[in-house]
């Protein structure tokens, strides 16, 4: 019988994000670095409350978000599975959600007056330290 | 019995006066059947009296008080042995042995369920020949939640239970609260001022303030409505009385801190109206929105004001 994957993750109190949404971006960060496959279970709801010390209604919450997001699927009887990756946004949805996120990235960016070179230095050096696991 | 009844506690125009001061002033409040309710609220809020009120041992002045579908001036023992209680205190008779203390629960309570007992106080050092009043605070927290548990009542009120215990204490604590299956169809009623706890267990938040409610949501949903603006106003900023929403507000190196309820994109639009260049906004942790919800009414000295 194969065990659910680990599922590393921590919430921080005092982050503005509400617990349950730490989770859900913990565990689509961990899908889109590749730490977690498509095939991998994850813990219980029960389970991951426990390793968290919150109630499992909140775990609840997040696995419902992730799942009618297609990140994860049910398994009848056998628990959640990171499910396999397709577009599971619309395109104009994906478009939509880059600029609110490039705007917000921008805006909190542009009053500490770095020069734009430099800032994109920063972002593609980011995005490499991502690349190796996806592929791995 | 009254099982089919949606709410655990039902309050109308419920009013409770000590001479010159209302404690709870005209509550509505309905809580529904199942899962854990937060209540928070400054000092002096009510919640004290609420329950007193709520468990019989105090008359309100006016309006209507229910628990469990009973009127709370007219509970029998069968009612209140529907009702778990665990104060701050953890109060348990000093001079009984734990073996007796829970001899005689079992007696009490024709529901008790020795392996919930067992299961719970597993967490704590805790011997049966041992007197209570030589147990540590802590122990006595695990007793007395293990004691509540065991009783298994339909409803678990549970005043500042984790204050004081250390933090190993307390982390079994919450776990034979939230996952012990001890307590799944049991309503919880948590009284707290620790928003990190709160925001690990509570499916919903009621903060009362002056014996009023003030809200009644999930807690993510509390802390979406607050946020935390800087703009850099000139002088003093606009004349606080004139801002919308305002909770609080801070000068700090020259710039303008508000923490606002229920503002959009209007309040950045009221700021640049008064000048401000710059405008910035933030969500807040549910910590800093209660803080700044129950600061605005917050008593201060007189000089302060």
């Amino acid at each position: 019988m194969a065990r659910p994957h680990a599922l590393m993750i921590q919430i921080a109190a005092g982050d503005p994000r509400p617990i349950g949404k730490q989770i859900v971006d913990a565990v689509r960060m961990k899908i889109a670095t590749g730490e977690l496959l498509p095939g991998d279970q994850l813990p219980s709801v029960r389970g991951l409350a426990q390793q968290l010390t919150i109630n499992p209604n909140t775990v609840a919450k997040a696995y419902a978000e992730l799942t009618a997001e297609g990140w994860l699927e049910a398994r009848q009887g056998l628990g959640l599975y990171v499910a396999v990756p397709r577009q599971r946004l619309s395109e104009g949805e994906r478009e939509r959600r880059l600029d609110e996120a490039v705007g917000r990235f921008i805006n909190d960016v542009l009053p500490l007056d770095y020069p734009p070179d430099e800032v994109q230095a920063r972002i593609a050096h980011e995005f490499q330290q991502l690349a190796p696991r996806k592929i791995a | 019995m009254n099982t089919d009844n949606d709410y655990v506690i039902e309050t109308q125009a419920l009013s409770k006066r000590y001479g010159q001061k209302l404690a709870l002033d005209n509550l509505d409040l309905a809580i529904p059947r199942g899962r854990i309710h937060a209540i928070v609220g400054a000092n002096g809020a009510g919640k004290s009296t609420l329950f007193r009120v709520l468990l019989g041992f105090l008359p309100q002045t006016s309006g209507q008080a229910r628990i469990l579908g009973r009127d709370s001036q007219k509970l029998n023992p069968d009612d209140r042995s529907r009702i778990g209680f665990v104060n701050e205190e953890h109060t348990v008779t000093g001079w009984l042995k734990v073996a007796q203390v829970v001899a005689m629960q079992r007696q009490q309570y024709r529901r008790w369920q020795q392996e919930i007992f067992d299961q719970v106080i597993g967490h704590y050092h805790v011997l049966p020949q041992q007197k209570v009043s030589q147990l540590s605070r802590g122990e006595r927290a695990g007793l007395n939640l293990a004691l509540a548990l065991a009783q298994r009542p339909e409803l678990l009120v549970l005043d500042e239970p984790t204050l004081g215990l250390d933090v190993v204490a307390k982390r079994a604590f919450l776990e034979s609260l939230m996952y012990s299956n001890t307590s799944d169809d049991c309503t919880v009623i948590y009284c707290s001022h620790q928003m990190e706890e709160i925001e690990r267990v509570a499916d919903n938040l009621i903060i009362l303030e002056r014996g009023r409610l003030m809200n009644m949501s999930a807690p993510e949903d509390f802390t979406a409505r607050v946020s935390h603006w800087v703009a850099d106003a000139p002088f003093k900023g606009p004349d606080p009385r004139s801002l919308p929403g305002l909770l609080e507000r801070q000068q700090i190196d020259g710039l303008q801190h508000y923490i606002v309820l229920d503002q959009g994109d209007d309040f950045a639009q009221f700021l640049r109206q008064s000048g401000a260049r710059n405008v910035h906004s933030m969500p807040v942790s549910l910590d800093r929105a209660v803080n700044a919800f129950l600061s605005k009414n917050h008593a201060v000295p007189a000089a302060a004001a």
